[in-house]
């Protein structure tokens, strides 16, 4: 753990951002098909849920991270363990977000440019930002809500204006019933991105006012969850359906759709733009959680050390981990969100704060 | 430490130049328009329309340099695949085909009746390059290659040609719909809602339109024409909708902006002309023993724009009447419309999407055979209020010896 301060206001921003980051990219809760804002909205109770068991967890032990707190609660050996599996959770899903956004540069913008390369890039600005510290990176964050936010208004207004939405797309609500929402919910959309705040343990000691630290993670997960919807819906009612869920990344074809008076068309900058931005706060701060966790584990005390290699080694795995963007997806869809999405950010958190719970009752009464 | 990122920053200069694949304007080739048609013998063949920058630009200057070269050249090419006939093509061009520019597809007659739309996009709608907005049309009683070889006066670029012909005469006519491949591709994979597509005819001497003299005379002797609309099943045409059909189909989805519809008076036909300004179509369906009826309810809202018989279309008591009579033809027009498409058998109504919406469980009972033997016999009810609020800049036409 470094020696920083970041307050509440910034904590907002980066949970804002980190929640939209690769959200918006894919056809988020697409098999709940026109009751996708129904998926989006559930995952986002569930989040605000696994978000309150965080909190509860951290404030047991407010200056220290997960990585220093399991120790004390399972003791070294299991700590450790829990430490380490956490660590390379961090660090693969970092990978993740980062193949992710490769390939839909690759797919969409570079088809010609080998993804080691554009991976590698995006990835040198990340480690840059990693090696600077979460004091900086915050504040990259705070001027990048301006700008995205003021792409998604621009973009927003130019698609109500363009005149493509027909929300009637979003009828019949429920036409199967709860199930297939429900399903959606607990295999993704509680997960991605809602669930994945869990690496917000690793910043939480940092923000000092534990009260406004509270509200911001509340209204963050809230404001990102309206966005979301709000944002899957419009490209449900410009597209359709079919065409969201066959398409790669529904909101770049929604961009495409617009056309504006003959020259206010071709915006995919905006989609670019606002993607990147998103890409670049949620891999910084996996990684950041990761390279983190290693040095608590480790005991490294000047963590700049271990950036560039820890960032060598996750430009691997995002280049090994899938040889092709199908694989990857398939992934991402069937085998990441069963065996560590859901034991690693639902059922350990959980266990841990039981565990928690119970300790520190004892020591109360030891007290007493 | 430093001097590790100065060299890292020095080795980013060479990354970020931004100089991957870079291609130069001169390099491209910018096709506006691209025909797909079937060789008949499983083959595609593709003819692509590209731009000759010089004779576009400088508009209004014609003896610029004496160039006298049209504005566009095709190139055309064959093969198995559309990937194939698109590269193939390079045989012949001598730069990379562009298509971020490209604004119309034309397919073919054959090609859209035989193997359908959906072969022909799924290679379009993969490319990065190439724009969903991109216009579609099915060219008839002539190859696509044909249509998109002839050049045509006033729009320099062909396929511009279409494009606003497309637009204009949807809005002030409102018998052809500006479909895009967006809202093809949208209606393909759903079913309930067929899409229809205008087709487009090539007037006149086919090899005429193809020289230059085609836009130096005043009335060319090849000429794109708009003239119906191909109704799709399953991706592929089955038929052709054209004048009153197309229109009442047009009607019924919302789609007419302006148009006019002509009224009998008094024995005397087309005596009256209705224009219309505004329109808004609504379409309601309830289920009726356990079987959907659709209510059609069209408001529209227009002006008197000719008269042929002595009446004085000023007079508040009479516009009621014609009113009520334009009411009427709207009427027959939509009821024809929706007939026509029972007969086709084909859903471009809308109306199967609309039942889904309402009550999705019996949608799934009627679905599978929705089109063959549900849809036709469906009950259909329209109702249209016609308001006029103007008569133009006369009350009464010139010969006013009996006004009414």
């Amino acid at each position: 753990m470094e020696k920083a301060n970041i307050y509440a206001g910034q904590l907002f921003v980066l949970m804002f951002i980190f929640e939209l980051g690769s959200a918006l990219l894919i056809p988020l809760g697409i098999e709940a098909k026109q009751d996708v804002w129904l998926a989006i909205f559930f995952g986002m109770l569930g989040g605000l849920l696994l978000f309150f068991v965080h909190l509860r967890l951290h404030l047991y032990y407010p200056d220290k991270t997960p990585p220093e707190f399991v120790k004390e609660l399972l003791g070294k050996f299991f700590g450790t363990v829990v430490a380490c599996i956490y660590t390379v959770y961090f660090l693969y899903i970092a990978a993740r977000v980062l193949r992710d956004f490769g390939e839909m540069l690759v797919t969409f913008a570079y088809n010609e440019t080998p993804l080691f390369i554009v991976n590698a890039l995006f990835l040198l600005t990340v480690v840059y930002g990693v090696y600077k510290g979460i004091e900086v990176i915050a504040r990259t964050g705070e001027l990048l809500f301006v700008i995205l936010y003021a792409l998604a208004i621009a973009g927003f207004v130019l698609v109500v204006v363009s005149g493509l939405i027909d929300f009637s797309y979003l009828q019949p609500v429920l036409e199967d019933g709860f199930k297939p929402v429900l399903q959606t919910v607990f295999t993704e959309t509680w997960y991605v991105p809602f669930g994945e705040i869990i690496v917000f343990t690793m910043i939480y000691p940092y923000v000092k006012n534990k009260k406004a630290m509270k509200k911001a993670g509340i209204i963050a997960i809230l404001l990102s969850g309206v966005n979301l919807i709000v944002t899957m819906s419009i490209n449900i009612a410009v597209l359709g359906v079919e065409l969201t869920a066959r398409t790669q990344f529904p909101l770049l074809n929604t961009i495409h759709s617009i056309q504006i008076a003959e020259f206010l068309e071709r915006l995919d900058v905006f989609f670019m733009i606002a993607l990147i931005i998103g890409g670049f706060i949620k891999i910084s701060l996996f990684f950041y959680a990761g390279v983190i966790s290693v040095s608590v584990i480790c005991n490294v005390k000047n963590k700049s050390k271990l950036v560039y290699p820890i960032g060598i080694v996750v430009l691997f795995i995002s280049l090994t981990q899938a040889s092709s963007y199908a694989e990857h997806m398939y992934e991402g869809i069937t085998i990441v969100p069963l065996y560590m999405h859901l034991p690693l950010q639902v059922i350990v958190p959980v266990f841990l704060l039981i565990v928690a719970f119970i300790k520190n009752r004892h020591k109360k009464e030891q007290s007493l | 430490m430093k001097r590790v990122t100065t060299w890292i920053s020095g080795l980013l200069l060479l990354f970020l130049a931004g100089c991957w694949s870079s291609q130069e304007l001169p390099d491209l080739a910018l096709i506006s328009a691209v025909g797909m048609d079937a060789t008949g013998d499983g083959q595609y063949a593709a003819t692509f329309q590209v731009i000759n920058p010089g004779n576009v630009a400088g508009e209004g200057t014609l003896s610029r340099g004496g160039s006298e070269s049209p504005p566009v050249t095709t190139y055309s090419s064959t093969g198995p695949t559309m990937t194939e006939v698109n590269r193939r093509v390079s045989e012949k061009v001598s730069r990379r085909p562009y298509y971020a520019h490209t604004n119309l597809l034309v397919v073919g007659e054959q090609l859209a009746r035989e193997e359908g739309l959906e072969k022909v996009f799924d290679a379009f709608e993969r490319d990065p390059e190439f724009r969903t907005t991109t216009r579609v049309i099915i060219a008839e009683g002539t190859t696509a290659g044909e249509f998109v070889t002839a050049l045509t006066s006033l729009d320099k670029i062909p396929a511009n040609k279409v494009i606003k012909t497309l637009e204009t005469t949807e809005s002030f006519w409102g018998e052809h719909k500006d479909t895009n491949m967006r809202e093809v591709l949208k209606h393909v994979g759903q079913s309930g809602h067929e899409p229809l597509v205008s087709i487009f005819t090539l007037h006149g001497d086919e090899e005429k339109g193809k020289k230059i003299d085609n836009i130096q005379t005043t009335s060319p002797e090849a000429r794109l024409e708009a003239t119906g609309m191909a109704v799709m099943q399953d991706g592929k045409m089955i038929d052709r909708i054209s004048n009153e059909a197309s229109r009442g189909a047009l009607w019924v989805l919302d789609d007419i902006q302006k148009t006019a519809v002509s009224l009998d008076w008094k024995g005397q036909k087309d005596a009256l002309v209705f224009q219309i300004v505004r329109n808004k179509t609504d379409v309601s369906v309830r289920i009726q023993d356990n079987l959907p009826v659709f209510d059609i309810q069209v408001s529209t809202e227009g002006e008197v724009g000719e008269a042929h018989v002595p009446i004085n279309v000023s007079n508040p008591f009479l516009s009621g009447t014609v009113e009520k009579k334009s009411g009427e033809e709207i009427k027959k027009i939509i009821e024809q419309a929706v007939a026509k498409a029972q007969e086709l058998q084909t859903d471009y109504l809308g109306f199967g999407e609309l039942l889904h919406r309402k009550d999705p469980k019996l949608w799934r009972k009627l679905e599978k055979t929705w089109n063959e033997d549900h849809f036709p016999t469906v009950e259909v009810n329209v109702n249209a209020d016609a308001y006029i609020r103007r008569s133009g800049l006369r009350n009464e036409p010139t010969f006013s010896e009996d006004v009414e």
